[in-house]
């Protein structure tokens, strides 16, 4: 078995698979950097995916494109955004029960919205791989990297986006300051709960596009709990990252590619217990972040709501 | 400063029945009665026998979970691996319990109970050392280590666990054999599923209160949840409060698996976890995280489980409501705290016509030497 | 403080005397609960049954079958619940459609002895519980035929769920099909560790794909994501289970083992209109029609009439019981 795993053509089919599996966990968990680098941690993503998911499958069915699609999952990513800073920035709420209570509400409805206007499984027309001119026709690489449905190459591309916006605009300097220093931020005037608010939503959006990608770029179809868990390890994969898109990018690619790993291993024929190859992704990523353990400062204002009376 | 119970009492209830008026719309688009719906929701789990004891029947494993969350949310970490930690303790129990099945119950009960408790606070202590030596997040270890155990679970379930029987005639349903007889807990009330786990879980939950109040450890644990550094400064190994407290945490959601197996379904079986390692936590922030508070807070939430599923059968209406409606309810009433931490919101509201006091705020450039206290990550 | 729990206890009484007067009244309907591990459009094992047991309603007319259905309650502490407050109701039949279900009827049912419960995949009948017992295996050795005879790449892709019950019972048999005819195909066997992961089974099916599989199969209602996936891969088929998923891929799904939960359905409630509440286990197969191929009447071309009339045999043979195919001991 171990040599049909070394041949080229199961190692790009591999990777392949790894790429495409990081996609949603890549967008949901840069959006969750979003809103904890302003000190807000977001537990309903998994909520958000699902309303995202539902709401671009049924905008698409009825239209006919996954473009209007995307644009109403994006729309619900707003709704769902200022629905939790309205909860957890302006109401102060514990954002750990929140979290959850915005995960059931979201799961619940896109539940029972698709009972309502379709009530059957049915595909879609997704989007289509685009192959990108030249580089597609790379050897490996071209198969591997560039030769994917637009979601997946923007979700890469939000790392380099997300990088930039934090650490070299004076906007990302805010973000930062919010979950940092939330009193000092507003002593020098800015509005911690706008800064906070707008996170959440670009955040809640990018977990929306993440739940659209399942629908829309990857099984073209929508069925109860699509989502299965996802939005919970994007979460996590914040932490693995360290709040840093590169990081984040690290994780999501770690653990998609031992994900793909485990199916190839199965497919190829496994002499082990399946429960172990499906268990693997977790137990490697939790003994990655074991072995590259160092201090870490996080937001340090992190789940703390920010008021200004103070407590 | 908090507000009188009478007005505390009267903004939880705004806030529930705001959360039914908005779930209303959702019944009545489906042509549901939305009174006949919450008759069956807020009555169904109080008015007969049946609702009283299911719903205490589902308090026992949320009272139990929920008292590891405020043990460890007390000593400053979140746990989120009840899910696991329940797993991982009812199948270190089943184990026990089928190994000696032949041992007085008198011994046994006990042993397997133990071995439960054990199982979990291993669990839940890994994630607390990797927390406490490595700097390992414990939510995102214990995100990880839940799918861990659940894979875990089937494995053994389906092999070396598994009911002989099930092998020998082919259907090869992942469960074991039923345990021995004499260690189930038997039932407080006969024809329902109310067993002696609710006494367990309440008697635990008095001996947690002690546990934080009155003694040294507990008060120690409570200073690391305070201030890491202020209890580091005092002498308090953090470290090992973490350890300790996660274990614990993982402890009595460990418990919580074995009671329900020996309470509820007398083998052990994949969903015996059911999700209460999440629940637990709603369960005991509603309880403001106190031992005591969390009997009723679970009473309550095992009443809105239960009623919103009661409520489903009331009126024909698809399952996916109901988990919005809850939804829906937590984020009102957590929603709706605020008012109650901070009363000068109420007075906001009921005294409008006073003038409103908004502080100027003058925008600052931000300094350099803020920005240099933003502890950037080392990757960049 | 006394005289309250007095009031109490007897209004308690009280209102079960009426209602059990409640359902003696209804005596002339048969009152069926359904509650089901997903949701009634799960397009496989849920939907299934929901169709099974409205087509029992539509045959016997809606005025003399009341039907109840309860979903989302794959684990059994919840469906616990639901199954003890139909039992009170006063429901006639209740079906509890999963393995899972076993212990918590065992526990619920000796407190109501003349209702009826129902469970399966199980064997385990009691006094009043029935259980229902699809013979998954048989089916899929026609589907392992099929299969192994319509391969080009002399690889079949299995999308497995979790290794239990149905499943394997499915793939044992499947491969002792495709073994029959056709030795040199490799049946890939793989699990994704959920059953409603759809998306990982959508991954699943590419990778099988990817590696050179050219007819999969599958079970659980994960599938779907699988079927999509198979049918963005022209000249693959998908050969499925449980029920006809033609509608999610016209062009893809070849087959279908489907389980026939009328015909269950209505056996129960014959039993019980003789006087037997429980203690029968029903078994779905070839020979009495509880398991049926269905072929896809728009791909019915390309299954070559030989290996039509071969599984036909083999059909025969199985129903005749000269061939049997084998379980996992």
């Amino acid at each position: 078995m171990i040599d049909q795993l070394l041949q080229m053509s199961v190692i790009v089919g591999i990777i392949t698979t790894g790429v495409r599996l990081a996609t949603p966990f890549l967008l949901a968990a840069l959006g969750e950097m979003f809103d904890q680098r302003a000190g807000v941690y977001n537990l309903g993503v998994e909520g958000i995916m699902m309303m995202g998911a539902f709401v671009g499958f049924w905008v698409a069915l009825r239209s006919g494109s996954p473009w209007w699609g995307i644009l109403a999952a994006i729309g619900v990513g707003i709704f769902m955004g200022l629905l939790m800073g309205l909860i957890s920035i302006t109401l102060q709420a514990e954002q750990g029960i929140s979290g959850i209570g915005l995960y059931m509400f979201g799961v619940g409805l896109a539940g029972y919205l698709f009972r309502i206007t379709v009530g059957y499984i049915t595909g879609i027309e997704g989007f289509k791989p685009i192959a990108i001119p030249y580089l597609s026709d790379l050897p490996i690489v071209g198969q591997i990297f560039f030769n994917h449905n637009w979601m997946v190459y923007f979700a890469f591309l939000m790392v380099p986006v997300s990088w930039f916006v934090l650490y070299k605009t004076t906007w990302g300097l805010k973000i930062r300051s919010a979950g940092m220093t939330p009193e000092a931020a507003d002593t020098l005037g800015l509005s911690v709960v706008a800064i906070r608010y707008t996170c959440l939503v670009i955040g809640s959006i990018a977990a929306a596009l993440a739940g659209a990608f399942l629908t829309l770029g990857h099984t073209n179809m929508y069925a109860d709990n699509i989502s299965a868990g996802r939005g919970f390890i994007a979460v996590a994969l914040v932490y693995f990252g360290r709040w840093s898109p590169w990081g984040i990018l690290g994780g999501a690619l770690f653990f998609s590619l031992v994900d793909a790993l485990q199916l190839w291993v199965q497919v190829l024929g496994l002499n082990i217990p399946y429960e172990f190859a499906v268990m693997a992704p977790y137990v490697l990523t939790i003994l990655a972040l074991t072995v590259a353990a160092r201090q870490i400062w996080g937001p340090a204002a992190l789940g703390k709501p920010f008021n200004r009376e103070g407590d | 400063m908090k507000s009188s119970y009478r007005v505390q009492l009267a903004i939880l209830v705004i806030a529930v029945i705001s959360a039914l008026l908005v779930g209303a719309i959702l019944l009545l688009i489906v042509r549901a009665n939305p009174f006949t719906a919450y008759r069956a929701m807020l009555l169904g789990p109080f008015s007969s026998l049946y609702g009283l004891t299911e719903t205490a029947a589902k308090a026992t494993p949320l009272m139990l979970v929920g008292l590891g969350i405020v043990i460890a949310f007390r000593s400053g970490i979140l746990n989120i691996g009840g899910e696991g930690q329940m797993i991982i303790g009812a199948l270190a129990a089943t184990v026990v319990a089928l190994t000696f099945q032949n041992w007085s119950p008198l011994v046994l009960l006990p042993l397997t109970l133990l071995a439960g408790f054990l199982g979990g606070a291993l669990y839940g202590a890994i994630p607390g050392a990797l927390r406490a030596y490595f700097n390992v997040n414990e939510i995102l270890s214990t995100i990880m280590l839940n799918a861990i155990a659940q894979q875990v679970l089937v494995f053994l379930l389906r092999g070396p666990l598994i009911d002989p029987t099930e092998i020998a005639y082919g259907t090869g349903f992942p469960q074991t054999q039923q345990l021995a007889k004499g260690i189930w807990l038997g039932k407080l009330i006969p024809q329902t599923r109310l067993h002696w786990g609710f006494i367990i879980a309440i008697v635990l939950a008095i001996f947690v209160y002690i546990f934080l109040w009155r003694t040294v450890i507990g008060y120690r644990l409570r200073a690391v949840g305070a201030g890491p550094k202020a209890a580091r400064y005092a002498g308090i190994p953090v470290e090992r409060g973490l350890i300790l407290a996660m274990a614990l945490s993982g402890g009595f959601a460990g418990l919580a698996g074995i009671v329900e197996v020996l309470g509820i379904h007398h083998r052990l079986l994949d969903g015996v976890s059911a999700g209460y390692g999440f629940t637990g936590i709603v369960a005991a922030l509603f309880g403001r995280l106190h031992p005591i508070g969390l009997i009723p807070a679970s009473f309550l939430f095992g009443a809105l489980v239960l009623g919103a599923d009661m409520m489903q059968r009331a009126v024909a209406i698809p399952a996916a409501i109901v988990l919005t409606i809850q939804g829906i309810m937590v984020l009102f009433v957590v929603g709706s705290d605020i008012f109650i931490r901070r009363p000068e919101w109420v007075e906001k509201i009921t005294a409008r016509w006073r003038p409103k006091a908004s502080q100027p705020a003058q925008p600052v450039a931000l300094s350099s030497s803020a920005a240099s206290d933003q502890g950037e990550p080392p990757r960049d | 403080m006394k005289k309250l729990s007095i009031l109490i206890v007897s209004l308690l009484i009280l209102s079960a005397l009426l209602s059990a007067c409640a359902g003696q009244q209804q005596a002339q309907k048969i009152r069926i609960a359904l509650i089901l591990p997903s949701t009634v459009d799960d397009l496989s094992w849920s939907q299934g049954m929901t169709e099974g047991v409205k087509a029992v309603q539509a045959e016997l007319g809606e005025d003399k079958v009341e039907v109840a259905i309860s979903e989302r309650l794959g684990n059994p502490t919840d469906a616990a619940a639901a199954i003890r407050q139909y039992a009170s109701q006063g429901f006639d039949l209740i079906i509890a459609h999963g393995s899972q279900y076993q212990s918590v009827l065992e526990e619920i049912a000796p407190e109501f002895p003349k209702t009826s419960f129902a469970y399966g995949t199980g064997f385990q009948a009691h006094d009043n519980i029935f259980a229902y017992d699809p013979q998954a295996q048989e089916g899929a050795y026609l589907q392992g035929m099929l299969a192994a005879k319509l391969t080009k790449t002399n690889i079949i892709g299995v999308v497995g769920p979790i290794e239990a019950g149905d499943a394997i019972k499915y793939n044992y048999g499947f491969e002792q099909g495709v073994k029959a005819v056709n030795p040199d195909a490799e049946v890939r066997i793989a699990y994704t560790g959920s059953f409603g992961d759809i998306a990982k089974a959508a991954e699943l099916a590419k990778a099988h794909m990817d590696a050179g599989a050219d007819i999969l199969t599958g079970t659980a209602q994960q599938t779907v994501g699988a079927i999509r996936a198979c049918a963005e891969r022209p000249g693959v088929y998908w050969l499925g289970n449980d029920m006809d998923q033609s509608s999610i891929a016209p062009n893809t799904v070849l087959t279908a083992q489907a389980y026939d939960w009328k015909s269950v359905v209505m056996q129960m409630v014959k039993f019980r209109q003789e006087g037997k509440v429980g203690g029968e286990h029903l078994v779905l197969s070839l020979a009495n029609g509880g398991l049926n191929i269905v072929v896809n009447p728009n791909l019915s071309s390309v299954i070559p009439a030989d290996v039509m009339a071969m599984i036909e045999q083999a059909k025969k043979d199985i129903i005749d019981g000269k061939l049997v195919v084998e379980l996992p001991k």
